[in-house]
C-alpha cells in the first residue's frame, strides 16, 4: 500500500512541475550496480523521490548538496526518474545500462533427438549481467557441440538484441551430445540425448519349448548401427490356424523376447513401430 | 401410619402416598441427572465420531465466517446452506468464538439433551401426574434411540428440534383448553424456534405430536375438563396452526424458496432404515432393538394402558403410528402414506419420536411398579434404563454401521493449502464423514459434499448415491456417479483426489490419474491428473439473494433469542403439587365413563 | 376398549408386516452392509428357491448358510467355495460385491435342474455382468446347488528370473538454472481417428502411438464444435485407452459423447496430451488364442487368453481392442475387465462383446492389455 501511495504522490508532483527539470544534474546514462552522483540546485530542505524498474525510494535532502545513489539501488537496468519536491517540485531522468556479461542462459532444444537428423538441434544463448539484466550490447558467443570426442560444431555468433543462436544436425551415433555456449570465461553447458532412430532389419528367431514357442529378436539396431533403446516395444504376432496370439514385448538388453502359446503350425511375425521383421514358419509340435 | 395416607388408586392398587417414591422427582434433579449422564460423554467429545457431527460443524464453520452469506463454495462446486434450517449451526457458530467449533457442537448438543427431559416432563403432564411425568422425563435421558441419534448418527438438529417442540406443545394444550394468550405467544415462538432447528420434525410433529394433543384437548373439552366447547378448542387449535404455519413460512422463507426452485428430483438414495428389518438382522438390531431397548418389555403395558383411558388413546395412536413409521420398510404403511417422500426420508428419527411418545405411558408403568414393589421396582427400572443406554453405547463400537475411526486429515489439508493446490477442486474418497473435517481445514473447494439435499450437479443427482466419498457403499450407482464426475474432471477443475480406501485405486489407475504423494505411511494417497485447468466458479441459479441471506442470518436465531426472552419475562405459573393426590387426568378409565 | 384396541393395533401391525414381506423387492437395498441374516428364509422346495437362497446368502456374505445350501458340500471345501465368490490375489472379484441376479431355468426334471443366472456385480471399475449356469439336485424335500470344482490355477513354487526395466523421473528443483533441466514431453501421435454415431450418442475412436524413446502418459480429448464454432461437448478417452505407452507402443482409444449426434457437429477438435511419468516395462502380458466367436446368445464376442509372462501378479487386467475393417480402418474400440487375477506364468480367459452391427465387418483386431497391480501403480 505504501509504495502505491508514494507512487501516487510522485505522479502528482510530476504533473505539477516538469518545468524545473534543468535544476537537477544527472548523468545521461549509468551502469547497473555502479554509484551515480546527482546535484540539485537550490537551498533548503526537500523530498527526494527515485522511481525505477522495480524500485521506488524517498528521502529528505538538503538542496544544493550532491546526492549519491548507491550501486545496490541501481541494480536493475532501465529508465529511472528523479523527483525533488521542495518549493516547487523538479524532476529528471537517466538510463541505467546492464553491466558486463556475467552469466549465460542457454536453451537447447530438443532434449532428445534421433540420430542423423538435419537441423534437429537448436540453441539460443542470452548473456546476463550479475544483476540478471539482459545484456543488449553485442556479445560474441561461442557455440561448441561435441559428441564423444568428435566435435560437431564450433562457431561464434554475436548477439542481436541480447540473443545469439545456432541450428545444426544430430550426429550419427547415439549418446550424449555436449552443447556449450561461452563468452570469455563464462560458459553454460547442456546435454542433448541422441537416441537411435527407427529399428532397421528386425530379425526374429524362434524355438519350441514346453509351453509353446519362444520367439526373440536378434539385437535390434537402427540403420546407423545404434542399439534401439531398451523398453521399445516389439509386437510379436503368431497366426495358427486362424487363431491369433500377440505379445507386446519390450526390448531388454537389446533383445525382445516373448513366449507364444501355439501348439500347431504357426506363422510368427514381429514389428516395432513402422518396421516389420521377417516371418517365422514354425511346424506343429 | 395414618390410614388416610392411603389412597385408593384403582381396584387392585393401593398407593402409599407417604413413602419417599410417592413424590415427583424435581425437574432440576432430572436436568442434573441428564447433565451427569451426558455431560461427561459430551466432554469426551464422543459424538465427534458420529455420522453427521462433522456436517453440522462444517455448516457452523461457514456461518462463523459468513453469517449473512449462506452460499458455500466448499462443497458441490457451490451450494446454498438455506437448504437446511440453520438454528443449531448458528448457535454452534456463536459458541465457537468462545470454545472452538468442536466444543461448541458439544455444548449445543448438551443444551438440546438438557431441554429434552424438560420437554418430555411438560409434554407428559398433559396426560399424567407430575410424578409420572418426572419418571417419563428420567426415562427419556436413557433412551437407546436418543443415544443412537446423539452418539452414532449425530442428528443434532432432530434432537434439538424435538426438545423444543415438546416444550412448545404444552402451551398449545393450555391455549386450546384455557385460552391462555401467554401460552399462545410462547407456544408459537417455541414452535418457530423448533422449526428453525429442524423443519422435518415440525412437519411430522404436526401429525404425530400435535395430533394427539389436539385430540386430547377435544376429549377434555367434550368431558368438561377444559374450559370452552369442542368447537372452541378446534378453533383455537386452528389459530395456533395458522400462526405457526405463517411463521414457519416467514422464518424459513429462503428454505422454501430454495425447495420450490429446486424440488428434490434426484434419484432416491438407499438408506438401511427404509429396509424390511425382518430380512436383515443387523438392520433390525440397529434400528429397532437398540433404540427401544428395555422399552420393548413395556410394549404390552403401553398398548394395554393406552387403550384403557379415553384421554390416553390419542397418545397411544400417536405412538403406534410413529412406531410403524420407525419400522421403515418392515411395513408398507410409510410408503403408502408418504409416497415419493418415503425414498427421501430416513426413519430412525421416527423410532426416536415413538420412544418419546411412549414416555408418558412408561411413566405410569414406572409409578405403578414403584407403588407396588418400592425399592425393588426402582432398582429394576434403573437397571433397565442403564442397560438400554449402555447397550446403545456398546452398539456404537459393535455395530457394522459404525463410522470409521477418525482419520488423520492433517496431511491432506496441508497438501491442499500449499503450492497453489487450492486453485483446483478435490475429492476425498473413503473419508466418510471426515470429508467435512477436510473441508473445514482448507480453503480449497470440492465437488463432493456430505449433504444430499444440496446436490445439484447432474453427475450426482442422476444416480442413486449420496456422497462421492462413500461411492462404493452405494454399489453400481455410487461408482457410476464417481465415474461421471471423473469423466468431467476438467470441467470442474477437479485435479486432486485423496484416497483412504484402496478400493478406488483401480478405477483411478484405469481412467488416467496418477499417484503423486503418500501420507500417513500409505493410509492416504494423493492422486492427480495433469491436464486439468484451474477451477472456476460454476454458475448456479440456486444462489440466494443478499436479502435472503439477511433474513437467514436474523430470523431463525432471532426467534430463539425471543423464546429465551419470553421464558424469562413470562415465566410459567407454578402448578400446585399433586404428588399426594391421585392424578386427575390419568384415572378416568374408559370403563368408568 | 381396554383389550379391543390393543388387539386391533397388534393385528393391523401383523397384517402390515405380512404385506411387506409378500410384496416384490422386499429385501430392499442395503448401503454398505452386506452382513446380517434374514429372520425368514423360505424353505428351498423348488430349484428356483434353492438357488435364490444361495445367491441371497452369497450376496449377504452369510457363508455358513450359503455353503449349507450346496449339495456336494464335501467335494468343494468351504474355503474354495468362498473364494469363488470373493476372489483372491486382489483380483477384480475381490473388490466386487454381488448386487443382484436374474435366474432363468434352462432345464428342470423331478430330481435335477439346470439354471442360468445373470449375476450383477458392482466393482470399482463399474458394473459387471456375469452369466453362470448352475446345476441343482433334489435331496429329499429340498433342492440344493451342485457346486463345481474350483478351476483356480495353482502356481508351483519357482524362481522366475526377471530383468526389471523401469524409468524414473527426477524433477529439478525450483532453484535450478533456467533451461538446465528441460526435458521435452514425449512425442506421441494420433494415427487414426474415426467419428461415428452409435446407439444414443456419438463416438470418436482411433489409435495413438508413442513415437518417442521414453514412456508417455497419454490422454486424448475431443471437442465437438457446431456450425457457429461453439463447443457442443468435450470428453476424454477416460478408461477406453491404455494411458501409459512404452516406446513404439500403440493403444486404441474411444471417446463417448452421450446424447450427441454427428449431424449437429461441424468439426471435431482432437487434443492429445502426453506427459513424462515414471513407468515400468513389466509385466508383459501376452494375448493368446484370439478369435471371434458367438456367445450363448449368439452375439459376436472376441475371446482369448491373457498370459502373464512376468514374475509378478497382475491384479486386474483390462483388455482394450481395436477392431478393423478390411481396409485397416478402426471400426470400433471395445474393452473389458478380467475378474480373475493373473498369477505369474498363468493365463486367464477374457471376452469382449462386439456390437451387433459391426460384427460382420470386423476383419482384424489388435488387443492391448492395460493392468492394475497393487502397490505398483
Amino acid at each position: 500500500m505504501r509504495p502505491l501511495l508514494r507512487y501516487g504522490v510522485v505522479c502528482l508532483a510530476l504533473s505539477l512541475a516538469p518545468a524545473w527539470a534543468q535544476d537537477i544534474t544527472a548523468p545521461k546514462s549509468a551502469v547497473a550496480g555502479e554509484q551515480v552522483t546527482l546535484s540539485i540546485a537550490g537551498s533548503g530542505k526537500a523530498t527526494f523521490y527515485l522511481i525505477g524498474p522495480g524500485i521506488s525510494n524517498t528521502h529528505e535532502i538538503n538542496l544544493g548538496e550532491e546526492i549519491k545513489l548507491r550501486g545496490d539501488v541501481l541494480r536493475t537496468a532501465g529508465d529511472y526518474q528523479v523527483v525533488v519536491c521542495g518549493d516547487p517540485c523538479k524532476s529528471a531522468t537517466f538510463y541505467v545500462m546492464p553491466a558486463k556479461p556475467f552469466s549465460i542462459s542457454f536453451l537447447v532444444h530438443p532434449s532428445r533427438v534421433p540420430v542423423s537428423q538435419s537441423d534437429a538441434v537448436s540453441g539460443v544463448a542470452f548473456p546476463f549481467d550479475q544483476f540478471h539484466n539482459l545484456v543488449l550490447a553485442p556479445v560474441p558467443i561461442s557455440f561448441q557441440l561435441a559428441s564423444g570426442k568428435a566435435s560437431l560444431l564450433n562457431k561464434t555468433e554475436t548477439t542481436k538484441s541480447g540473443a545469439a543462436w545456432f541450428r545444426t544436425a544430430s550426429s550419427k551415433s547415439a549418446g550424449p551430445l555436449q552443447v556449450t555456449a561461452a563468452f570469455q570465461d563464462i560458459s553454460a553447458k547442456r546435454v542433448v540425448q541422441q537416441v537411435a532412430s527407427e529399428p532397421c532389419n528386425l530379425r526374429l528367431t524362434g524355438q519350441r519349448n514346453a509351453t509353446g514357442i519362444l520367439v526373440q529378436t536378434e539385437p535390434v539396431h537402427d540403420c546407423s548401427g545404434n542399439p534401439v533403446p531398451d523398453g521399445t516395444i516389439v509386437s510379436f504376432t503368431a497366426n495358427a490356424g486362424g487363431v491369433k496370439s500377440t505379445v507386446d514385448a519390450p526390448i531388454k538388453k537389446g533383445i525382445a523376447r516373448a513366449q507364444m502359446d501355439a501348439n500347431g503350425a504357426a506363422v510368427i511375425s514381429g514389428a516395432s513401430g513402422v518396421v516389420m521383421g521377417n516371418e517365422l514358419h514354425m511346424g506343429a509340435k | 401410619m395414618d390410614p388416610t395416607d392411603y389412597v385408593e388408586r384403582s381396584d387392585r392398587t393401593v398407593v402409599d402416598v407417604a413413602h419417599p417414591y410417592a413424590r415427583p422427582v424435581p425437574l432440576l434433579a432430572i436436568v442434573l441427572l441428564a447433565l451427569a449422564i451426558h455431560g461427561p460423554l459430551l466432554l469426551m467429545q464422543l459424538p465427534a465420531g458420529s455420522y453427521d457431527a462433522n456436517f453440522h460443524m462444517f455448516f457452523a464453520s461457514h456461518y462463523a465466517q459468513h453469517w449473512f452469506d449462506p452460499w458455500n463454495v466448499k462443497w458441490f462446486a457451490g451450494f446454498s446452506q438455506t437448504t437446511y434450517p440453520p438454528l443449531t449451526h448458528q448457535w454452534i457458530a456463536l459458541f465457537s468464538y468462545v470454545v472452538g467449533l468442536k466444543m461448541a457442537y458439544m455444548l449445543v448438543q448438551l443444551i438440546a439433551i438438557l431441554l429434552l427431559p424438560v420437554g418430555v416432563y411438560r409434554f407428559a403432564r398433559i396426560w399424567v401426574s407430575d410424578r409420572e411425568a418426572s419418571y417419563a422425563a428420567i426415562g427419556s435421558i436413557f433412551l437407546g434411540a436418543l443415544a443412537g441419534l446423539v452418539y452414532q448418527a449425530g442428528q443434532l438438529a432432530t434432537v434439538a428440534s424435538v426438545a423444543l417442540y415438546l416444550n412448545a406443545l404444552p402451551y398449545l394444550y393450555d391455549w386450546m383448553t384455557k385460552s391462555s394468550v401467554r401460552s399462545l405467544i410462547k407456544g408459537i415462538v417455541l414452535g418457530l424456534t423448533a422449526a428453525a432447528a429442524h423443519h422435518v420434525t415440525l412437519i411430522f410433529g404436526v401429525v404425530l405430536f400435535a395430533g394427539p394433543v389436539l385430540w386430547t384437548a377435544i376429549v377434555d373439552a367434550y368431558d368438561g375438563r377444559a374450559s370452552g366447547s369442542v368447537g372452541g378448542v378446534i378453533a383455537r387449535g386452528a389459530i395456533f396452526a395458522v400462526a405457526v404455519g405463517a411463521g414457519v413460512g416467514l422464518v424459513l422463507a429462503p428454505y422454501w424458496l430454495a425447495l420450490i426452485q429446486h424440488p428434490i428430483h434426484q434419484i432416491p438414495i438407499p438408506h438401511d432404515s427404509r429396509n424390511n428389518f425382518l430380512l436383515n438382522s443387523a438392520t433390525a438390531i440397529n434400528y429397532f432393538l437398540i433404540p427401544y431397548g428395555a422399552l420393548l418389555l413395556a410394549l404390552p403395558f403401553i398398548f394395554y394402558k393406552g387403550a384403557s383411558s379415553r384421554r390416553l388413546i390419542p397418545l397411544l395412536m400417536g405412538f403406534w403410528l410413529t412406531m410403524i413409521f420407525g419400522l421403515g420398510g418392515t411395513t408398507p404403511l410409510p410408503k403408502w402414506l408418504l409416497g415419493r417422500a418415503f425414498e427421501v426420508l430416513t426413519f430412525e428419527r421416527f423410532t426416536f419420536w415413538a420412544t418419546l411418545l411412549a414416555m408418558p405411558l412408561v411413566g405410569i408403568l414406572a409409578a405403578e411398579l414403584i407403588d407396588r414393589f418400592h425399592l425393588k421396582a426402582a432398582v429394576g427400572l434403573a437397571l433397565a434404563a442403564v442397560a438400554t443406554f449402555g447397550a446403545a453405547l456398546y452398539w456404537l463400537s459393535a455395530n457394522p454401521f459404525k463410522p470409521q475411526m477418525s482419520t488423520d486429515i492433517a496431511p491432506v489439508t496441508a497438501f491442499l493449502n500449499r503450492d497453489g493446490h487450492d486453485a483446483y477442486r478435490y475429492v476425498a474418497l473413503g473419508f466418510g464423514s471426515d470429508l467435512a473435517r477436510v473441508s473445514n481445514g482448507t480453503v480449497a473447494n470440492s465437488v463432493d459434499g456430505d449433504y444430499n439435499s444440496a446436490r445439484l450437479l447432474p453427475e450426482m443427482t442422476n444416480y442413486g448415491s449420496a456422497q462421492l466419498t462413500n461411492s462404493k457403499f452405494y454399489g453400481s450407482a455410487g461408482m457410476a456417479s464417481l465415474r461421471a464426475m471423473l469423466e468431467h474432471a476438467n470441467r470442474y477443475g477437479l485435479k486432486y483426489i485423496f484416497v483412504h480406501d484402496p478400493y478406488y485405486e483401480p478405477l483411478l489407475t484405469f481412467v488416467g490419474w496418477r499417484k503423486i504423494e503418500v501420507f500417513d505411511n500409505g493410509a492416504i494417497t494423493a492422486w492427480s491428473k495433469d491436464d486439468v485447468p484451474p477451477a472456476h466458479p460454476i454458475e448456479s441459479d440456486a444462489k440466494p439473494s443478499a436479502f435472503q441471506g439477511l433474513m437467514w442470518g436474523i430470523l431463525p436465531v432471532g426467534f430463539s433469542f425471543l423464546a429465551i426472552l419470553l421464558e424469562i419475562i413470562l415465566p410459567e405459573t407454578r402448578r400446585v403439587q399433586t404428588a399426594n393426590r391421585v392424578p386427575v387426568r390419568a384415572e378416568h378409565s374408559v370403563a368408568s365413563i | 376398549m381396554r383389550l379391543i384396541l390393543p388387539i386391533v393395533l397388534a393385528a393391523v401391525t401383523v397384517v402390515l408386516i405380512a404385506v411387506a414381506l409378500t410384496s416384490a423387492n422386499a429385501t430392499g437395498k442395503t448401503v454398505g452392509i452386506s452382513a446380517g441374516s434374514s429372520f425368514l428364509t423360505p424353505k428351498p422346495t423348488t430349484p428356483d428357491q434353492a438357488l435364490s437362497n444361495l445367491l441371497l446368502n452369497a450376496k449377504r456374505r452369510n457363508w455358513d448358510e450359503a455353503f449349507n445350501s450346496v449339495s456336494n458340500a464335501q467335494s468343494p471345501n468351504k474355503k474354495s467355495f468362498i473364494q469363488d465368490w470373493t476372489g483372491s490375489y486382489g483380483s477384480l472379484r475381490a473388490f466386487s460385491a454381488l448386487e443382484g441376479y436374474d435366474i432363468r431355468p434352462l432345464h428342470i426334471t423331478n430330481d435335477e435342474a439346470q439354471m442360468r443366472v445373470r449375476l450383477h456385480w458392482t466393482t470399482p471399475v463399474g458394473p459387471i455382468e456375469d452369466v453362470r449356469d448352475f446345476r441343482l439336485a433334489r435331496e429329499g424335500e429340498i433342492w440344493k446347488t451342485v457346486w463345481p470344482k474350483s478351476d483356480m490355477p495353482i502356481v508351483p513354487s519357482q524362481v522366475i528370473p526377471v530383468t526389471y526395466l523401469r524409468w524414473d523421473l527426477v524433477s529439478g528443483g525450483s532453484d535450478d538454472e533456467w533451461g538446465a533441466k528441460n526435458i521435452d514431453a514425449p512425442r506421441v501421435r494420433i494415427v487414426s481417428m474415426n467419428p461415428l454415431d452409435f446407439a444414443e450418442g456419438a463416438v470418436v475412436l482411433g489409435e495413438v502411438v508413442n513415437e518417442d524413446t521414453i514412456p508417455a502418459f497419454v490422454n486424448v480429448t475431443a471437442t465437438l464444435v457446431d456450425g457457429s464454432g461453439n463447443a457442443i461437448d468435450e470428453e476424454t478417452s477416460f478408461d477406453k485407452i491404455d494411458h501409459i505407452l512404452l516406446p513404439k507402443q500403440v493403444t486404441p482409444y474411444r471417446i463417448d459423447f452421450p446424447k450427441v449426434k454427428f449431424k449437429d457437429v461441424k468439426n471435431v477438435r482432437m487434443n492429445i496430451k502426453a506427459t513424462l511419468v515414471p513407468a515400468s516395462a513389466d509385466p508383459v502380458i501376452g494375448v493368446m488364442n484370439q478369435k471371434v466367436d458367438p456367445d450363448y446368445q449368439g452375439k459376436a464376442v472376441l475371446r482369448g487368453d491373457l498370459f502373464n509372462e512376468s514374475g509378478q501378479t497382475v491384479n486386474i487386467p483390462h483388455v482394450i481392442a481395436s477392431l478393423y475393417d478390411n481396409n485397416g480402418k478402426v471400426l470400433w474400440v471395445a474393452d473389458g475387465y478380467v475378474e480373475r487375477a493373473l498369477l505369474p506364468q498363468t493365463s486367464a480367459p477374457f471376452s469382449i462383446e462386439i456390437p451387433k452391427n459391426m460384427a460382420s465387418k470386423v476383419q482384424n483386431f489388435h488387443v492391448v492389455v492395460n493392468q492394475y497391480s497393487m502397490g505398483r501403480n
